[in-house]
C-alpha cells in the first residue's frame, strides 16, 4: 500500500506541531502561574498576563487552519476526527490560558496584603493539575488513550483538593475575620487551579475521540 | 425488522479465469440507500451488475454463491432475465437515451412490455418524469429529441425510463460521474426523493456522494467485501484500517 495524498498529510502533520506548540504554551502558563502563586512572584504573574496573548492568537491561527483544512480537503473518518479534536483541544488550551491570567490577577492581588502561611493543599493542587495537563498533552503527542484515561480518573483528586481547600478556607475565615479578603482570593485560586484540572480532562476526552472516535465527553469519570 | 430485499450469501464471480467477486456476502434493506465504494477493478460495479444479471452477458462470466431478491433466487433455473430487469432497475455512467424523443424513450420499456393503452402510457410517462424531477422541464417537449437535452437532463431521463416500469430496485452505476455540480445534485435529491418507494443501490467514486445520500456503505477491495455499515459510521469511525485508509485518500 503505497502512501498517498502527500499534501493533504503534511498539512496534517503541520497543525499537530501547531497544536503541540500551543499545549508547550498552555503547560508553560500553567507552570509560570502556578510558581508565581506559591512564590509570591508578581514579576512572573505578570509576564503570564502577557503573555495569554500570544496562546490566543495561537488559537486564532489554528481556527483558520482548520477551517481551510475543512473546506478544501474535505477530510474523512481518522483525518476528520483529528480536525474535530483539534478544534475542541484548541479551545481548552486557550481557556487554560485564561485560567492562569485569572490565577495570575489573584498573585498580583494578594501581594498587595501581607502574606498568608504556606497552604500544603494549595501547594499539593498546584503540582496536581500540572501533572494532569503534562499527562494529557503526552497523551496527545504519544497517541496513547490508556494514558488519556488516566487523566479523566485524575480529575477527581483536583475535585476534592479543591473541596478541602474551600473548608479550611472556610473555617479560617471564621476563627479570623481579618484575612476574609485574602482567604477569599485563595478559594479562588483554588477555583482555578481545578477548573485547569476540568480542562486537562477535557483535552484527554479530545484524544481518545481523534484516537478511538469514541465521545467520552461527560462520562469520563474517575 | 427491516425487510431484506437483496441479499448475497457466499457470492463468487469469475471473468473467465479471473476471479473478480470472493465470498460476497452482502443484504440490502428495503427503502435504504446503499453505497458501494472501492478503488477501480475492486468489483463494485462487477457486484451490481450480479444484481440484474448484466454480466451474463460477458462471455466466460460466471456465478457461483446465492443472490437473492425478496428472498427468491436471481440465479435460479427459469428465471426470466427480462422480469428481473424489470424488477430491478439500472442507471448508467454515462447518460445514455434512445434517439427517440423524450415520450419514447419513457414509454419504450411499457412498450416492451406490451402496454399499448395510449392513455395509461400517457399517465405513466408523466408520473415517470416528474418521479425524475423532469416533468416541468420536458413537459412542453415531450415529442422533441431526448438527444437535445442536457447531460443533466438525460440522466434523469434514463431515471425516468428505468422508473416507468415501476421497478422495486435501482442499481445507479456511478450516475453523476458525467455531470456538473448542479445536476449531480439533481440526482442526489432524486435519490432521497426515490428511496421512499424504492430499494437503490449505488456505486460511485465520490467519498463525499457517498457520504451525501447513502444509509449504508460497504467496501469492496480486490474483489472482497472488507466492510459494510451504516454510512454515519464508516465515515467517522470505520473499523477496518484499509476501509479508513481508502476514504481518507491514503491507499494506493
Amino acid at each position: 500500500m503505497q502512501q498517498q495524498r502527500i499534501h493533504f498529510t503534511q498539512k496534517l502533520e503541520e497543525l499537530r506541531m501547531q497544536l503541540i506548540r500551543m499545549a508547550a504554551l498552555a503547560e508553560k502558563a500553567v507552570a509560570d502561574a502556578t510558581r508565581a502563586y506559591l512564590e509570591n512572584d508578581t514579576d512572573l504573574a505578570e509576564s503570564v498576563v502577557m503573555n495569554d496573548t500570544v496562546i490566543n492568537d495561537t488559537e486564532d491561527t489554528i481556527d483558520a487552519f482548520n477551517l481551510e483544512l475543512l473546506a478544501l480537503d474535505q477530510p474523512m473518518a481518522c483525518d476528520l476526527r483529528f480536525i474535530i479534536g483539534s478544534m475542541r483541544l484548541t479551545v481548552n488550551l486557550e481557556r487554560i490560558g485564561d485560567e492562569c491570567v485569572n490565577l495570575a490577577h489573584r498573585t498580583l492581588f494578594l501581594s498587595t496584603r501581607s502574606p498568608l502561611p504556606p497552604n500544603a493543599r494549595m501547594e499539593r493542587l498546584c503540582a496536581h493539575v500540572q501533572e494532569m495537563l503534562a499527562k494529557a498533552i503526552r497523551s496527545f503527542v504519544d497517541e496513547d488513550t490508556a494514558l488519556a484515561s488516566q487523566i479523566c480518573s485524575m480529575d477527581h483528586t483536583a475535585d476534592e483538593l479543591c473541596l478541602k481547600v474551600l473548608k479550611e478556607a472556610i473555617s479560617t475565615m471564621v476563627d479570623e475575620t481579618r484575612i476574609v479578603e485574602r482567604s477569599v482570593h485563595v478559594i479562588m485560586a483554588s477555583r482555578h487551579l481545578e477548573r485547569i484540572g476540568d480542562l486537562a480532562t477535557n483535552l484527554a476526552e479530545a484524544v481518545i475521540f481523534i484516537k478511538e472516535g469514541q465521545n467520552v465527553k461527560h462520562r469520563c469519570k474517575g | 425488522m427491516a425487510n431484506i430485499k437483496v441479499s448475497s450469501q457466499s457470492l463468487d464471480f469469475h471473468y473467465g479465469t479471473f476471479h473478480a467477486l470472493h465470498q460476497v456476502d452482502l443484504d440490502f434493506e428495503e427503502h435504504q440507500v446503499t453505497a458501494l465504494i472501492g478503488p477501480s477493478g475492486c468489483g463494485k460495479s462487477t457486484y451490481l451488475r450480479c444484481i440484474n444479471r448484466m454480466n451474463d452477458l460477458i462471455p466466460g462470466a460466471r456465478v457461483s454463491g446465492q443472490l437473492t431478491l425478496e428472498g427468491e433466487d436471481i440465479y435460479a433455473s427459469g428465471v426470466d432475465v427480462v422480469s428481473l430487469r424489470r424488477r430491478v432497475g439500472m442507471v448508467f455512467q454515462k447518460p445514455n437515451p434512445f434517439p427517440k424523443t423524450i415520450y419514447e424513450n419513457v414509454a419504450y420499456g411499457l412498450r416492451v412490455n406490451g402496454v399499448k393503452d395510449k392513455r395509461v402510457l400517457d399517465e405513466s410517462v408523466e408520473s415517470s418524469l416528474r418521479g425524475a424531477a423532469l416533468w416541468d422541464e420536458a413537459k412542453d417537449r415531450l415529442e422533441a429529441s431526448a438527444l437535445g437535452l442536457s447531460g443533466g437532463q438525460q440522466q434523469r431521463l434514463c431515471i425516468a425510463r428505468a422508473l416507468a416500469v415501476r421497478p422495486e430496485v435501482l442499481l445507479m452505476d456511478e450516475p453523476a460521474s458525467a455531470l456538473d455540480p448542479i445536476a449531480t445534485q439533481k440526482i442526489e435529491d432524486l435519490i432521497h426523493e426515490l428511496k421512499r418507494d424504492l430499494t437503490i443501490i449505488i456505486v460511485t467514486h465520490s467519498m463525499q456522494q457517498a457520504a451525501r445520500v447513502s444509509d449504508r456503505t460497504a467496501f469492496f477491495y480486490l474483489g472482497k467485501l472488507i466492510e459494510e455499515g451504516d454510512t454515519r459510521t464508516i465515515f467517522t469511525h470505520p473499523r477496518n484500517k484499509q476501509t479508513e485508509d481508502y476514504i481518507t485518500g491514503r491507499f494506493g
